[in-house]
């Protein structure tokens, strides 16, 4: 059995976004959730500013604390290491959103997509409303749905917490995560650990990779390897 | 007349409950404060404050039936009753808490022992039943002490097993589980003494029996008890305060410095733990009737506003990637709906007890 992980080349990493609109089109997520997301910092006093760039997801950690508190298995770990969801035995109690350390899980306040039920017409006369397009297109509660997801409910369940899954309904098929596939900078590996040869630990042996917060223990399965910076600075004896 | 205002008022209270689910569950979760970042507010720490002065309640109907200090007796059969009244208050909370409360069930069949919540949910369905039943028992027989005792102990549990609770999360140490598994049973028995102070002499003070005259050296006693605790965790709270809040440096306590400055905090340190501890020092407040209501009543406000104030400060600072556009501290103001959730809490709380005063005869002392 594989334990997969992912390594992401900050180097390669154009800060693009690709990944986080490739991840909302198969998972079929509603406006304000981010399986997949980035963290943006900024260094430096104006005018000497730098931006750094992070992309982010759920770190299917080995020790994952959301798995350790949900108290009904609701999030658990699969043999091959991916941390998932299971919405029929989540009670919403967002014990795992306060026991991720890494802020990588969404509760679903409402019904998804809601946007397709208004009936708000924005130029009377003019324009249709969102639900009068439904209406037309065959009467589908929304016109974005992707079927593929065959596992997770293909609209997101209200009530329950849900999280980036590595696309494990393409792991099972023997798809890489759509995230990566998406990836137009190839900046995102996805592989098996336990397998010395996979590129994934070549990369790992290549590069000094760190992971998001190790000092907690949660053993994080995404790595984060090199940095960009096009940046160059004259050389001195030092005085700076 | 009054009587009838009054279950007005609660039948009220227990409507807007009603109409808070329905607007929850069709509408959806939105309609509370809530962000992805403020996941645990109002309803949670409202159900978290009765189930402590449940707890507490448990810790003084033990004193008669577990330490055999019988001139406790006369409060027995109340204390009891109180405790499950808070208990279904909380429950009202929680529910309106849960996200999909109807899949609790997997709380039995899909058990998860290594998390807190899993025992605290599994303690919390044993005591809501033996606590009917030993409610049952000292109304139609005698007091059971094997009940007793193990409602003894499960409170002990419940109390304690909220600070594993919130001590697991290692990323938000504010929520510090040594500290939150002294002051919890701690301030539980002070909640479970004010809430019965209060019932009791409040109940006296409006009735023309004068049945709370016959046990006025109990509730002195009570009285300085409560003041006593309320001083303990005066010196704890300002411990906590120096600890986490002006000597540490770790930024991780920087939510917890955040909400030295809320009004939640300023309402528990000077309404619930200062005043109380005041007036309960002084001779003539503490003798008097009134005295002991205003010190009760305060230090249920004040823990009221404490357990807000521990909740928020686990979660106004957001972690990774939920601090993404967002400030280093999200403010926190309740949404009309989140208070409707608070108000039928108290609503079934207080429907529930007052209904057991008029049919229970809860001032009778039990049989051993």
């Amino acid at each position: 059995m594989p334990r997969y992980a992912m390594v992401i080349d900050r180097q390669r990493c154009v800060g693009c976004g690709s990944c986080s609109i490739a991840c909302r089109a198969e998972n079929n997520l509603s406006e304000g959730v981010y399986w997949s997301h980035k963290i943006t910092e900024t260094s430096g006093v104006f005018p000497n500013v730098r931006f750094h760039y992070l992309p982010t997801l759920c770190n299917h950690c080995t020790n994952a604390p959301c798995v350790r508190g949900c108290p009904t298995r609701a999030m658990h770990k699969l043999e091959n290491g991916i941390t998932m969801h299971d919405p029929k035995k989540c009670i919403g109690c967002r014990y795992c959103m306060i026991n991720c350390p890494y802020g990588v899980i969404y509760f679903n306040w409402k019904d998804g997509h809601q946007f397709w039920k208004d009936e708000h017409v924005l130029i009377e006369g003019a324009t249709s409303s969102p639900a009068e397009e439904v209406r037309a297109a065959g009467g589908k509660t929304t016109p974005y749905y992707n079927p593929k997801n065959s596992k997770a409910p293909d609209i997101r369940p209200k009530g329950v917490v849900e999280k980036c899954t590595f696309c494990e309904h393409r792991v099972r098929k023997g798809l890489l995560p759509n995230c990566v596939e998406a990836c137009p900078a190839d900046a995102r590996m996805f592989g098996d650990l336990d397998d010395p040869q996979s590129t994934l630990n070549q990369l790992l042996g290549k590069f000094k990779p760190f992971r998001l917060k190790e000092a907690l223990g949660t053993d994080p399965a995404v790595f984060y390897i090199r940095d960009f910076s096009a940046a160059n600075y004259p050389r001195t004896k030092g005085a700076a | 007349m009054k009587s009838k205002i009054w279950y007005g008022l609660l039948a009220i209270g227990i409507l807007l409950g009603l109409w808070n689910a329905y607007k929850v569950y069709s509408v959806g979760f939105t309609l509370y404060a809530k962000t992805d970042v403020l996941v645990w507010t109002l309803p949670l720490s409202t159900y978290i404050f009765f189930s402590l002065t449940s707890a507490g309640l448990a810790f003084v109907s033990s004193i008669p039936v577990v330490f055999g200090i019988r001139r406790y007796d006369i409060i027995e059969k109340r204390t009891v009753y109180l405790e499950i009244s808070v208990l279904l208050g909380s429950f009202v909370c929680l529910i309106l808490h849960l996200g999909s409360p109807l899949q609790v069930i997997y709380i039995f069949l899909s058990p998860n022992p290594s998390s807190p919540l899993w025992w605290l949910a599994m303690l919390y369905h044993v005591y809501f039943v033996v606590l009917l039943l030993a409610f049952w028992r000292i109304h139609t027989k005698t007091v059971s002490k094997a009940l007793g005792v193990i409602i003894f102990l499960i409170a002990i549990g419940t109390s304690t097993t909220l600070g594993w609770l919130l001590g697991m999360t290692d990323a938000r140490p504010t929520l510090n589980a040594s500290f939150f598994s002294v002051y919890f049973p701690l301030t539980a028995f002070g909640s479970g003494i004010a809430a019965i102070i209060l019932f009791s002499l409040v109940q006296g003070q409006l009735s023309d029996k004068a049945s709370a005259e016959t046990a006025t050296e109990l509730y002195d006693e009570l009285a300085r008890i409560m003041g006593l605790i309320a001083g303990v965790v005066l010196i704890l709270f300002i411990w906590r305060t120096i600890i986490g809040g002006i000597s540490s440096t770790a930024e991780e306590f920087r939510a917890f410095k955040h909400m030295i400055g809320s009004i939640s905090y300023h309402i528990e340190l000077w309404l619930g733990l200062v005043l109380p501890t005041v007036l309960m020092l002084l001779p003539a407040v503490r003798k008097s009737a009134w005295g002991k209501i205003a010190a009760s009543f305060l230090f249920l406000v004040g823990m009221f506003a404490g357990r807000l104030e521990f909740v928020l400060s686990g979660v106004i600072r957001p972690l990774g990637q939920m601090a993404e556009g967002r400030p280093e501290f999200v403010s926190y103001m309740p949404t009309v709906y989140e208070f409707f959730v608070a108000i039928a809490g108290f609503s079934v709380m207080l429907l529930i007890y007052t209904v057991g005063t008029k049919f229970f005869k809860l001032e009778t002392a039990p049989k051993h």
